[in-house]
């Protein structure tokens, strides 16, 4: 399941729309125009609904060693409804238990695949049934939730937003799939000469998303996203023992603007020579003082610590005394504060398709809701400045900007950067960054400072390692440096693995003492996990970074002092040779 | 896109065999942990070669239609003695090590080599730790009273069965669920329906340090017909169909499966309109198939071996061997050689258990007789040696499990006198109705100490039978209870005729297939229970009319 996009829309008048050409849509618009007796039946106002369909092909390959570990390929229609009872101010949503629904499903999880009008009607009579049923439930656990609690400030649960009209042609879905499963494994032979390397796969991913999506005020929206991606993945351990891992992600919004094979190859190439150069490298110690961030680096630094915190969560209601299941934005109520430099402006602008000639990947017309996207500016010139929103109104945000991108809790939609760009006055050529660098360590009496590379973003951890993460961190965790080199005053370099930062917050940000005026596009898979992390959520959307280099004044990292596995009892087994 | 010349290389080169793979980087692994603490004393591989094909429909229209193919890696690594190994099970503790690890489908022998060697390795340090844990709770608890070894002694055996490769008509399915769904169309009182044809074909691979070289397997095909609808007082309704065979070219033909749409629908239709069932003790007769489920339930579960020395289970039967356990009238066996009984393919038949024991035929319980239990190579007292019923699914653990039941009558008599029997012992006990079991879905049994040593039967098509000549009457929502002994005790007379119930079975080992064939059962005393009911109302507005199942 990719992107979804929803549509939704104003809020005043349930305007009587012309019935859609599209059979789709037009069984949605019957179904909900047949839902809106359900106020008279049950007692309760309907004032907003909306249907969706996401018509899914994907195909997925992953090899090893070029052997082709699996292959699939999937056609699925998976349909959604939403209900409001009540109106705007007060509804069914924004509660603890807004989607819960205790009764049968009748409703199909999967909709047929062809247009079979009366197959397809039942199903949104049933859902529209369901949602209705778990609407009067949540209002009345909400209303009695409330009784006995004050509320110290009260939102709206809706806001009003214009509707959407966008019907983009379907296309055929005519994938040759052979091509890409032989693609796989031959991108996965490039591990074969690094017979260190325990395990690695190459994953090729290609999807598409059709939305088809109508709600009571109008809306209608056909549209299609592409995505393709590749991931490649390995491991090891040092003599030590310590679990060396690397990863990349190559992506495109779809297979016919892949990059070309040979692009692809030297990128997985990197990820083997990663791991074989950190096998060798020394186990770092305790470190403080200041630390240059590299482009990319920079850039998933950012992803993360502003990125993952650039909207607001809304407080669900919740019955008295049960702990609130969401947790605040490090930037919330921080509006006008300082938190980067004065020097630094953030703007998250999903409008934009390219950057410099080359494709962003968090474009998109029209949101989840349907709402057609607007740039936020994050930050400016140092301070807090805005937040991304959805149509759910919280403390920050009183309309939507249009970032409603993945699916989100309590009835809502989640908000989530697109194209992200972290901008910075008088930044200096990469050169004299790094001299200046190097003459901050001599001023400073450091025998070496610390120059990062890659981080661990988006994070391709295990479970126990991220435990560990979460435990230890106390408040969210910071993606650690995969590639951090010791740099000598002299400008040698020497890779060291093992770094963990210590006490690292959105705080830090305001001591970056000096920028580069390079701009690194930094592309990923977001899901709203922290560090992205790969396989959580559902949901799947492209995400674009730009970022200059930045060096931080003062960061503290250490090794932390944990058993590590020991080796093998039994070496690999030797390659067949080929 | 061409292969890299890397590739194309490699495929040129004659390949080994899977098997002399398995069994080369086996005896790798064995030799360099020989010198390890501590070392193994078994290891064996088990690798599973899945195909399955399914076609899904729904009121007309297909919902989903894929193939797959994967392959599965199972690691099992022993240290320690047969005495004692890392698979002693400690108190509600259940050992796992294999994780269903892919290795790749295309038969590159590197690739499975390398994840080969990583699985070994995973469990090896697993299977230490654990023995290590094992010997400190030794230390401080008191044995169980069965004092058998964790591991028994079995011929290590070679063979190489074919297995046909899986022929699945994916246009001619897709075309027949579409057709067979779409009796559901337009049918008011039925608010979820569908179709699922389903084919799978496994090849199993076991290799073991003791020299099993095995290649077998089989194929399966399933068509399942469902039905839904909510009655007017809220409880939710099912019927179904189904049909299993070994093949998809052995399932049934267009019009048979046809006629079992339509009788799901009739099923489904009378149900919504019947009485409630009200709870009863009363005599009644249990139809061949849920007579079947009855046996698998409250019987075939507790003669698993494991479970006879496993000190958290009820352990009912555990110290009856040689005791009179069923009336002396039935006998039953458990026969994993059994591939056709009573015109129906079982579906519990397999050439050699998960342990690469090959399979046979057990004779459990004889002219009323406890004689057996189905063992897999984890001995308890008394029973030392498998007897090839060691079962899992991929990425599971093998426990002793259940094969095709069969249970055999010397008390035989013809349906319609095994009815008036029925009528008598209505009378006799001056009972109001007696009941007819007609078709059972499912049921489930509590074998553990800390449960009750209870049973429940789902039944779906149960009947009131009245002794004065009243027609039969459909009730709904009555669940079959009860206790395993006290049941057994009441089975009076069977009929002469058996039919077979095939299903999957779910436990600690995962889900494996299996049958349960018995005549029909008169029982003298059964207790039904009101089944657990939605108080949710039927859908607020009517269905949706006026389009009439056309596609644009």
């Amino acid at each position: 399941m990719k992107r979804r996009i929803f549509l939704s829309f104003p809020a005043l008048l349930a305007a009587q729309s012309t019935p859609s050409e599209d059979p789709l849509l037009k069984v949605m618009q019957g179904e909900m125009e047949r839902a809106k007796s359900l106020s008279v039946v049950g007692g309760q106002p309907v004032y907003y609904m909306e249907c969706s369909v996401d018509e899914v092909h994907s195909f997925s390959a992953q090899a090893s060693l070029g052997g082709l570990i699996n292959s699939r390929s999937n056609y699925f229609r998976l349909p959604g409804v939403g209900l409001r009872i009540g109106n705007m101010d007060f509804d069914n949503t924004n509660y603890l238990l807004s989607d819960l629904f205790q009764g049968t499903r009748y409703d199909q999880s999967q909709l047929p695949l062809e247009n079979n009008l009366s197959a397809l009607r039942h199903n949104f009579w049933l859902a529209l049934d369901r949602a209705y049923k778990t609407a009067i439930e949540a209002i009345g656990r909400k209303k009695a939730a409330l009784r006995n609690v004050t509320q110290s400030e009260t939102l709206p649960d809706f806001s009003a937003a214009p509707p959407a009209k966008l019907l983009e042609p379907v296309a055929a879905w005519n994938l040759n799939e052979e091509i890409w499963k032989n693609l796989a494994k031959e991108w996965s032979l490039v591990f074969r000469n690094h017979p260190d390397i325990y395990d690695s796969t190459v994953d090729v991913e290609i999807s598409r998303d059709t939305l088809f999506y109508a709600n009571t005020y109008g809306a209608e929206v056909r549209m299609t996203e592409d995505l393709f991606y590749v991931r490649a993945r390995a491991n090891s351990q040092a003599p030590d023992g310590m679990v060396v891992r690397d990863s990349i992600t190559v992506m495109s919004m779809g297979a016919n603007q892949a990059p070309a094979r040979e692009t692809v190859r030297a990128e997985i190439a990197k990820v083997a020579a990663n791991i074989d150069a950190l096998r060798k490298a020394p186990a770092a110690d305790s470190y403080n003082g200041p630390v240059l961030f590299e482009g990319l680096a920079a850039a998933q630094l950012f992803a993360e610590m502003i990125g993952g915190q650039a909207a607001t969560v809304r407080q669900p209601v919740v019955e008295p005394g049960r702990p609130s299941p969401v947790s605040a934005s490090d930037f919330e109520g921080r509006r006008g504060s300082r938190v980067l430099p004065t020097e630094f402006t953030v703007v998250d602008d999903p409008t934009q398709k390219t950057y410099r000639g080359r494709p962003l990947m968090g474009y998109y017309p029209v949101d989840q809701e349907g709402v057609k996207p607007e740039p936020v500016v994050l930050v400016e010139k140092g301070n807090w400045a805005g937040y991304l929103a959805t149509r759910q109104p919280t403390r920050e945000t009183k309309a939507s900007n249009g970032h409603a991108r993945l699916k989100g809790n309590f009835g809502a939609n989640q908000a989530y950067i697109s194209n992200l760009f972290v901008k910075a006055e008088g930044g200096v050529e990469p050169a004299a960054l790094r001299q200046r660098f190097l003459e901050m360590l001599q001023q400073r009496n450091k025998p070496y400072g610390l120059l990062l590379r890659k981080l661990d973003f988006p994070s391709t951890g295990g479970l126990t390692e991220l435990r560990q993460m979460f435990a230890g961190a106390g408040s969210r965790p910071v993606p650690f440096p995969l590639l951090a080199y010791k740099i000598y005053p002299d400008g040698r370099e020497e890779l060291v693995r093992g770094l963990r930062f210590r006490n690292m917050s959105s705080r830090a940000l305001r001591d970056i003492i000096a920028t580069g005026n390079d701009e690194t596009q930094f592309d990923f898979i977001g899901n709203g996990a922290p560090l992205a992390l790969v396989g959580a959520g559902n949901y799947i959307v492209g995400v674009s970074v730009v970022a200059p280099s930045v060096i931080f004044d003062d960061l503290e990292l250490d090794r932390p002092q944990t058993e590590l596995p020991k080796l093998p009892a039994v070496p690999p087994p030797p390659f067949s040779s080929i | 896109m061409s292969f890299s010349s890397l590739l194309s290389a490699q495929k040129a080169a004659p390949a080994p065999s899977v098997v002399q793979v398995l069994a080369d980087e086996l005896e790798r692994n064995r030799k360099a942990l020989a010198e390890a603490d501590p070392k193994p004393y078994f290891i064996s591989y088990q690798l599973f070669d899945l195909e399955s094909q399914s076609v899904n429909a729904s009121m007309g229209g297909i919902t989903n239609s894929n193939a797959n193919r994967n392959r599965i890696l199972d690691v099992s690594v022993r240290v320690g003695s047969p005495a004692l190994d890392n698979y002693r099970q400690i108190r509600g503790d259940r050992p796992r090590f294999a994780a269903a690890a892919s290795v790749p489908i295309d038969g590159d022998l590197d690739t499975l080599r390398r994840r080969v060697w990583l699985e070994t390795d995973r469990v090896y340090r697993a299977a230490a730790q654990r023995l290590i844990n094992i010997k400190s709770n030794q230390q401080v608890k008191l044995d169980g009273d069965d004092k058998s070894a964790d591991f028994s002694p079995a011929p290590p055996t070679q063979k190489s069965v074919s297995v046909p490769p899986l022929q699945f008509d994916r246009k001619k399915f897709e075309e027949r669920a579409r057709a067979w769904s779409a009796y559901f169309s337009g049918k008011p009182n039925v608010l979820a329906s569908g179709v699922t044809v389903v084919a799978q074909r496994e090849f199993k691979t076991i290799v073991n340090s003791e020299g099993t070289r095995l290649e077998f397997g089989r194929t399966y095909a399933r068509i399942l017909i469902s039905a839904q609808g909510k009655a007017a007082d809220g409880m939710n309704l099912f019927a179904s169909e189904t049909f299993e065979a070994e093949s998809p070219s052995s399932l049934p033909d267009d019009k048979t499966v046809q006629a079992a749409v339509e009788k799901v629908y009739t099923k489904l239709t009378a149900l919504l309109k019947a009485p409630l069932a009200e709870p009863a003790n009363v005599p009644a007769i249990l139809s061949g198939k849920a007579a079947g489920v009855f046996f698998h339930e409250i019987f075939g579960h507790r003669i698993e071996g494991h479970r006879q020395k496993d000190e958290t289970e009820g352990q009912t039967f555990t110290k009856m061997v040689g005791q009179k356990i069923l009336p002396d009238f039935l006998s039953v066996k458990m026969d994993p050689t059994l591939h056709k009984l009573a015109g129906t393919e079982l579906y519990g038949w397999f050439d050699f258990d998960d342990e690469g024991v090959p399979a046979r035929p057990v004779s459990v319980v004889k002219q009323g007789v406890l004689e057996n239990f189905l063992m897999s190579r984890s001995p308890i007292q008394g029973f030392l040696e498998s007897n090839g019923h060691g079962r899992k699914q991929p990425g599971a653990e093998v426990v002793s499990r259940q094969s095709n039941l069969v249970v055999e009558s010397s008390r035989q008599y013809t349906p319609k006198q095994l009815r008036e029997q029925l009528v008598e012992e209505i009378k006799k006990q001056q009972k109001p109705y007696g009941l007819y079991f007609e078709e059972v879905s499912s049921g489930f049994t509590i074998t553990s100490r800390r449960g009750l040593q209870a049973f429940s039967v789902f039944p779906v098509m149960v009947y009131k039978v009245y002794a004065d000549g009243r027609p039969d009457e459909l009730v709904r929502g009555a669940d079959i209870v009860g206790t395993p002994l006290t049941s057994f005790s009441k089975i009076a007379a069977t009929s002469s005729e058996v039919t077979v119930f095939n299903g999957y079975c779910g436990a600690e080992s995962g889900q494996v297939p299996v049958s349960a064939s018995s005549p029909a059962l008169l029982v003298t005393e059964i207790e039904i229970a009101l089944r657990d009911r939605s108080l949710e109302r039927p859908p607020f507005l009517g269905p949706p009319a006026g389009i009439s199942g056309g596609v644009e």
